[in-house]
């Protein structure tokens, strides 16, 4: 990860601060502790300054003894394990057209990119942008925030939410709510025929069911309306784009309701199979596999949400119907339908952003909870069918390479040892069974942490940041009065400037065989610090 | 680095139009430049921004943009190939007025002083006054009827008053104001500070003044003498004198009139006059540099046509590279007309005006084979130009290819040129490193540089976190429940102390008179300690300027009119016999020098601490610090210290350990916390490791207009915000609660004791833990009495802070008065039922004439003249207390 540290100005209107204003750029630790000065006026290189009595001529141009890697050229390079730094700004950040606590996030971006970090993350909302009628987009608030981004000197990573949230409130867009009020199976159900109101059901991805269009269609629009807006920013500013897949963004079926408290054991979750929609797909499945008594219901003898994964027999460790043919058709098709939704989303985006010079990332969930047993039943609701028996997530894997997309795994800040013990949960293992089924796709893991957070979650995360689970960036969430708070803050400055201290004691280059992906930016920079170290 | 220009013009008192030399002034906001001192920056230079523009932009390029490479539209546009427009900002110098004028008001009887700015900009007069008698160069703060409307007053020196346009159509921002002459003013002293910059306009580093008595029998020398103030105030004074000689004849003009007046054997004798100095400004101004590449197809050559509208001689310095690495050439000849080679490195030439418009440009005509075309300009007042401090880079094989990829050529352009920047450091470091005389050197330097990134990024992150924070009404609660309810109340913090400590302020205004204060409070130690204090707060310690101890001026000199050191020692060694803890009182804002510099500024300090003028704030008016910028309000009555420097915080901490050791002190009381940043206060806590500290967060300006707002978040928000800072290991005086009892009790408005969520409206009711409450101190009690609790009321005010969480303090002339019984029993009360800075409080009643509460369901009270009783349910309250309209119970 580039730890360089460089002050910016962004106050362009004042130009005393300006003048005074120096552009000192030290690392963290990455070079042996050594200070870096650059002067804000500092001219170019035919114009020597003098510093002082050492004489020393200045000169900012290029260094001719160390040619530069050439990025273009190749393709591939090895890639070392660094990993760049966002931090995500608050899920309200805007809201209807305006920027929430300018000051606070223009205070925020400077000590960011003081810290070193390479940028941060924007989500921005399908519920906000077009929230009034279809084809009616609001982009100010957010075109605000990127160009102070980019005035800050820091990137941005953006994450097009085609969900809701619950806390803060940011619903879908009111028309489609509105629609929802009569057309209910636009949504997903559970097996009491509840809707989820959080964003639409993936069985209706292809179903005009949005005043004549289809969600597909709907969310296309939004993505080439973004990136007309944002044109200025694309490739410059905005490095990487999360295609929202679902609930939470993340690929997978809201099978948790009202997530329970950290201090509960998690029920098994439930399959959300139950809109009109998605039953009229398993119907039409199952008479074609020549099982049509199979395609009337999802199974009978799965536990609602918030049980207990126990109190029914399909997810019994031994013998429940997950094992049975049954199940093994019902998982395959509940899995494949998230799959090739995730496939349409990924497809779509990189579709539309082809020419343009962003990663485009998916996010996967995390699902840990009752990993320990046997049937992994909240894998199993979200819609992942991976089993002690069978690896599931090769497919997601082999989706997201597909489509040259990065995947996004939440929750690398939690540790086996905090979990309930009798929830059975394991997000280390789990972890790194996504992370190998990832690599041997080559799809690049950017990792974020879990919202709830968790206890030595920083530890956690850098740990994970030096393994082989995490390749691309890391995405903080999030900046907040509590990120900032006297009890957090400086806990994070120091993991910060922790994050490159392995290297500090190493005189080799930190490079590891393997693992291969694309160059950018970033590779050539991690170059270039090595560059600096051996000189 | 001029922030100011100013023409002098009265210099000299003979030749009054005469032109001088122009004066530069000092810019006290040299900002953070002092932080790269090692390096200093070149004079005439400067840093400019700029937002690049993709290349995509051409195709939607607004009209202006249009105009600006509209020629080269004409010129065979399809040949074409590369086209970028870069808005550039830069400094531009305005040039304007500024005037002084005295003269009479239109009654004829009182006087106006007005002064005027012709600059745009949002103008603040910050002013004061100097009375008769008055000696040094200290401000007062001039009498209310003299005050404008929309005067701000800034602690007691001095006031601030917008200048205003009075109409639309005026060129000047004004303020007028009126005075009485026969009033005792000696002067009126002011700075011009312009809010948009922050930047200070003075004269010479000094403030401007404006006598308005005159000595006749001291007339001549003697006066500019007696006011050491700089040329403007004496030379105003003299040409008072001048237009006084021949004043027979102009008596009847209405500036000149003169009007004398007995005052204290002198004579006052005022001039009107009207005094006009050009001021100059700097503000950012937007430019366009655009760029076209075409090539020619009769030679085969590529053109470059570069053309801005950035005025005054613009010198392009340029080269061209072969490959991403960016590697300046110089191309082969021709070149374009005034073109030089510069140091065999790169080619400047002079860009030629245009026909048209106020716009210059050149073409240069290059071989087909370069890669790129790399240039930065120079303009004439020495400013460098560059993109994004980097060198302009245009790619010149592009020939072949179809305008739509400039999208992606571009990006790629982009990551090289900041790669080839990130080379440009590495050879500086180079340079740095090998010219350095030892690593050991360095790493110090490099050390500092790190800390002083890292408080600036623990500066912006409190501010982002206070922001925040306030947007969530909340949290603060939830912080005081989650961090201060889940600790077991034993734990001593140096914010907290135990957590049931009662203060008691061991001294008034009046103590240093007797000059053996120490020895008098050390007969009453046993005394105090058995009303049940736990804590004594002694008054400042050291040799200060002022008799009470408030400026400070060799700390390591602990002889001061409340006693000798020796004596010191001994009663703290009493107070610790009798089992209370001793806070002293630390005066860390600002220190008072022991020498002038060169300018005649007291600035340079001596004794043990012998700093020099880097130890001050650079942003204060009246001490040319040499610092940086302070981090919080400043005192304008002595030097402000500047606490980002390490050898100022390396000195204090080795003080504050000092007074801890050898005279034995606890704890802290921290003088104007205000004048620096929290950060710092923790930095010296966590050095001197307190068993209890608490600052003076001194926030006036909420209680300076009639009414109070039942509403004071933003300002307990302040003061919480600042024991945030401070990392909690300060608290703070509640001084909210001060305001909003005063408003409660004199007006019966006691309603105003519970906040819109019913919690207690101070800082009590967010952090209680770190709220020291108290109704009265030195300062706004004792003779100074500037906002004295309103009078028989003082017991509600106890009987509310005794009562309540929060460590309260009760102040020594309310100890030793009438009250002292009554304040002994509501401490007994306290510390009986156990009540401590975390109680919770549950207000039952906050009514017009009454406000009830019930603290750890142990304590009930109620304070004002209306009825309350508690409940009778399952508890059984009897009653403890009762004065005027107050009551406390307990439960039995």
């Amino acid at each position: 990860m580039e730890v360089s540290v460089i002050r910016s100005c962004s106050q362009a209107t004042n130009l005393k601060t300006e003048l005074g204003f120096k552009d000192s750029r030290f690392s963290f630790g990455k070079f042996n502790e050594k200070l870096f000065f650059r002067k804000p006026n500092s001219v170019s290189f035919q114009s020597p300054l003098r510093r002082g009595k050492s004489g020393l001529r200045i000169t900012a141009q290029a260094a001719q003894s160390d040619p530069l890697p050439k990025s273009k050229s190749s393709t591939k390079s090895k890639t070392l394990n660094r990993v760049r730094l966002f931090a995500g700004l608050p899920l309200d950040v805007v809201s209807g057209g305006t920027v929430n606590q300018f000051r606070a996030i223009s205070a925020g971006l400077k000590a960011l990119k003081l810290l070193g970090l390479e940028g941060v993350e924007l989500p921005i909302w399908w519920g906000v942008v077009e929230h009034e009628s279809m084809g009616k987009y609001d982009w100010s608030g957010y075109l605000t925030i990127a160009e102070m981004v980019r005035k800050a000197g820091l990137k941005l990573h953006v994450t097009l939410c085609f969900h809701a949230s619950s806390q803060p409130k940011i619903p879908l867009p009111e028309w489609v709510l509105d629609i929802g009020k009569t057309k209910s199976n636009i949504f997903f159900k559970d097996r009491a025929g509840k809707p989820y109101r959080g964003c639409l059901s993936l069985a209706v991805d292809e179903l005009a069911v949005l005043n004549g269009k289809t969600p597909m269609q709907v969310y296309q629009d939004f993505c080439e309306s973004f990136k007309s807006a944002f044109s200025a920013f694309i490739g410059s500013t905005i490095m990487g784009i999360t295609m929202g897949l679902g609930p939470d963004g993340e690929l997978r079926y809201p099978s948790h309701r009202g997530f329970a408290k950290s201090d509960t054991v998690p029920g098994a979750g439930e399959f959300q199979c139950y809109d009109k929609n998605m039953l009229h797909l398993l119907k039409q499945h199952a008479e074609a596999c020549g099982k049509p008594k199979w395609g009337l219901g999802g199974p009978h003898d799965a536990p609602a949400n918030s049980e207990l994964p126990t109190a029914n027999t399909f997810f019994k460790d031994h013998g429940g119907s997950w094992e049975s043919p049954y199940g093994d058709f019902f998982l395959s098709w509940y899995s494949s339908q998230l799959i090739a939704h995730g496939d349409r989303l990924l497809s779509l985006a990189s579709s539309v952003f082809s020419d343009s010079a962003v990663n485009i990332f998916g996010k996967v969930p995390l699902m840990h909870s009752w990993h320990g047993t046997r049937s992994h039943p909240s894998e199993l609701t979200a819609g992942f069918y991976n089993t002690a028996t069978r690896k599931g997530y090769e497919e997601v894997a082999e989706m997201f390479a597909r489509n040259s997309c990065k995947i996004i795994l939440p929750g690398m800040d939690q540790s086996d040892k905090y979990q309930l013990k009798e929830s059975l949960s394991s997000p280390e293992s789990l972890l790194a069974e996504i992370g190998t089924a990832c690599n041997k796709h080559g799809v690049g893991i950017s990792g974020q942490n879990s919202t709830v957070g968790a206890p030595d979650g920083l530890k956690q995360i850098k740990k994970n940041m030096l393994s082989e689970n995490l390749n691309d960036s890391f995405i903080f969430q999030r900046i907040g009065a509590q990120f900032f708070a006297p009890e957090h803050f400086p806990l994070f400055i120091e993991f910060v400037r922790k994050l490159n201290q392995p290297e500090l004691h190493s005189g080799n280059l930190p490079t590891k065989e393997g693992t291969t992906t694309a160059t950018d930016s970033v590779h050539t920079r991690s170059n270039l610090s090595i560059h600096m170290q051996s000189a | 680095m001029a922030a100011v220009t100013i023409d002098s013009l009265l210099q000299n008192p003979t030749l009054l139009f005469r032109p001088k030399a122009k004066v530069m002034l000092k810019p006290p906001r040299s900002l953070d430049c002092s932080r790269n001192r090692k390096l200093p920056l070149s004079r005439g230079s400067c840093f400019c921004s700029f937002n690049p523009r993709r290349t995509i932009h051409v195709v939607r390029a607004s009209s202006s943009e249009t105009a600006l490479i509209g020629n080269f539209d004409t010129s065979s546009s399809d040949d074409i190939f590369y086209k970028d427009i870069f808005p550039v900002k830069r400094i531009e110098k305005v040039e304007g007025k500024f005037f002084i004028r005295l003269d009479r008001s239109k009654d004829q009887h009182d006087w106006q002083l007005t002064v005027g700015c012709s600059l745009p900009g949002k103008w603040i007069l910050h002013w004061g006054v100097s009375y008769l008698g008055d000696s040094g160069s200290e401000w007062d703060q001039p009498p209310k009827g003299m005050r404008p409307p929309g005067s701000i007053p800034i602690k007691d020196y001095a006031i601030e008053t917008p200048l205003k346009k009075l109409s639309e159509g005026d060129i000047f921002h004004e303020v007028k104001i009126d005075f009485n002459p026969s009033s005792e003013i000696a002067a009126i002293h002011f700075v011009l500070k312009d809010e948009e910059t922050g930047a200070w306009y003075q004269h010479r580093g000094m403030d401007f003044k404006v006598p308005l008595v005159d000595y006749l029998e001291d007339d001549g020398n003697t006066v500019g003498a007696k006011r050491g103030f700089g040329v403007l105030s004496g030379a105003l004074q003299q040409f008072s004198n001048v237009l006084l000689k021949s004043e027979a004849s102009h008596a009847d003009s209405q500036n000149n009139s003169i009007e004398s007046k007995d005052s204290k054997n002198k004579n006052r004798c005022l001039e009107g006059f009207y005094e006009e100095q050009s001021i100059v400004k700097e503000v950012s101004v937007g430019n366009l540099v655009s760029v076209a590449v075409r090539k020619s197809p009769e030679t085969g050559k590529v053109i470059v046509c570069l053309e801005t509208d950035i005025p005054g001689d613009v010198v392009v310095h340029w080269g061209v590279c072969r490959d991403d690495a960016k590697i300046w050439e110089i191309p082969a000849a021709p070149y374009p007309p005034e073109t030089t080679v510069f140091k065999n490195k790169a080619l400047r030439t002079l860009l030629q005006p245009k026909a048209t418009g106020n716009r210059s440009g050149a073409l240069f005509t290059l071989d087909e084979e370069h890669f790129g075309f790399l240039f930065v300009l120079k303009l004439d007042d020495n400013t460098w130009l560059k993109f994004k401090e980097n060198d302009f880079y245009v790619p010149l094989l592009g020939t072949s290819s179809v305008p739509g990829q400039y999208g992606q050529s571009d990006i790629t352009t982009e990551e090289i040129s900041s790669k080839s920047y990130t080379d440009g450091i590495i050879n500086e470091i180079r340079n740095l490193v090998s010219g350095l005389s030892s690593e050991k050197s360095q790493k110090t330097k490099t050390k500092e540089v790190q800390e002083s990134i890292l408080q600036e990024i623990e500066q912006l992150a409190a501010e982002a976190y206070s922001i925040f924070r306030s947007s969530i009404t909340t949290v603060p609660e939830e912080v005081v429940s989650e961090t201060e309810t889940t600790k077991p109340a034993v734990k001593i913090s140096s914010g907290t102390g135990t957590g049931f400590e009662i203060l008691c302020q061991g001294f008034n205004w009046e103590s240093h008179k007797s000059g053996r204060w120490y020895m008098e409070l050390k007969e009453k130690a046993s005394e105090i300690s058995s009303l049940g204090f736990t804590v004594i707060w002694l008054p400042p310690p050291t040799e200060s300027v002022s008799p009470e101890g408030y400026m400070p001026k060799d700390l390591y000199n602990l002889n001061s009119r409340y006693g000798t050191i020796a004596e010191l020692k001994e009663l703290v060694k009493s107070l610790h016999e009798v089992g209370m803890k001793v806070l002293g009182d630390v005066v860390l804002n600002h220190r008072c020098a022991h020498f002038k510099n060169q300018n005649g500024v007291w600035n340079i300090f001596g004794g043990r601490l012998n700093w020099d003028d880097r130890a001050v704030v650079a942003d204060d008016p009246h001490f040319q610090g040499r610092g940086n910028k302070s981090s919080g309000d400043n005192f304008h009555a002595a030097p402000n210290i500047d606490h980002s420097q390490e050898f100022v915080r390396k000195d204090l901490k080795e003080w504050l350990g000092w007074l801890r050791e050898e005279i034995g002190y606890d704890g802290w009381r921290l003088d104007f916390v205000r004048g620096f940043w929290g950060g710092y206060v923790k930095d010296y806590l966590e050095a001197s490791e307190p068993y209890f500290a608490v600052g003076e967060y001194w926030d006036s300006l909420s209680y300076t207009y009639g009414e109070m707002d039942h509403n004071q978040d933003s300002h307990r928000q302040r003061i919480v915000d600042w024991i945030n800072a401070t990392n909690g290991t300060a608290g703070a005086f509640d001084v909210t609660t001060k305001g909003i009892l005063h408003s409660a009790l004199e007006r019966c408005e006691y309603w105003r004791l519970s906040d819109k969520k019913g919690k207690p409206p101070g800082v009590v009711g967010w952090w209680p833990s770190r709220a020291v409450t108290f109704i009265e101190n030195h300062d706004t009690g004792s003779t100074q009495g500037h906002w004295r609790f309103p009078g028989g009321k003082e017991m509600q005010g106890y009987a509310y802070i005794l009562t309540h969480p929060g460590t309260p303090a009760v102040f020594y002339d309310h100890i030793f008065s009438h009250h002292r019984s009554e304040i002994a029993n509501l401490i007994s009360v306290r510390n009986r039922n156990g009540i401590h800075c975390r109680s919770l409080v549950k207000i039952v009643k906050a009514e017009r004439d009454v406000y009830a509460a019930i603290i750890d369901e142990k304590v009930a009270m109620k304070i004002g003249p209306g009825y309350y009783e508690p409940p009778s349910g399952s508890q059984r309250w009897s009653l403890a207390l009762e004065g005027r309209d107050y009551k406390v119970w307990e439960t039995s």
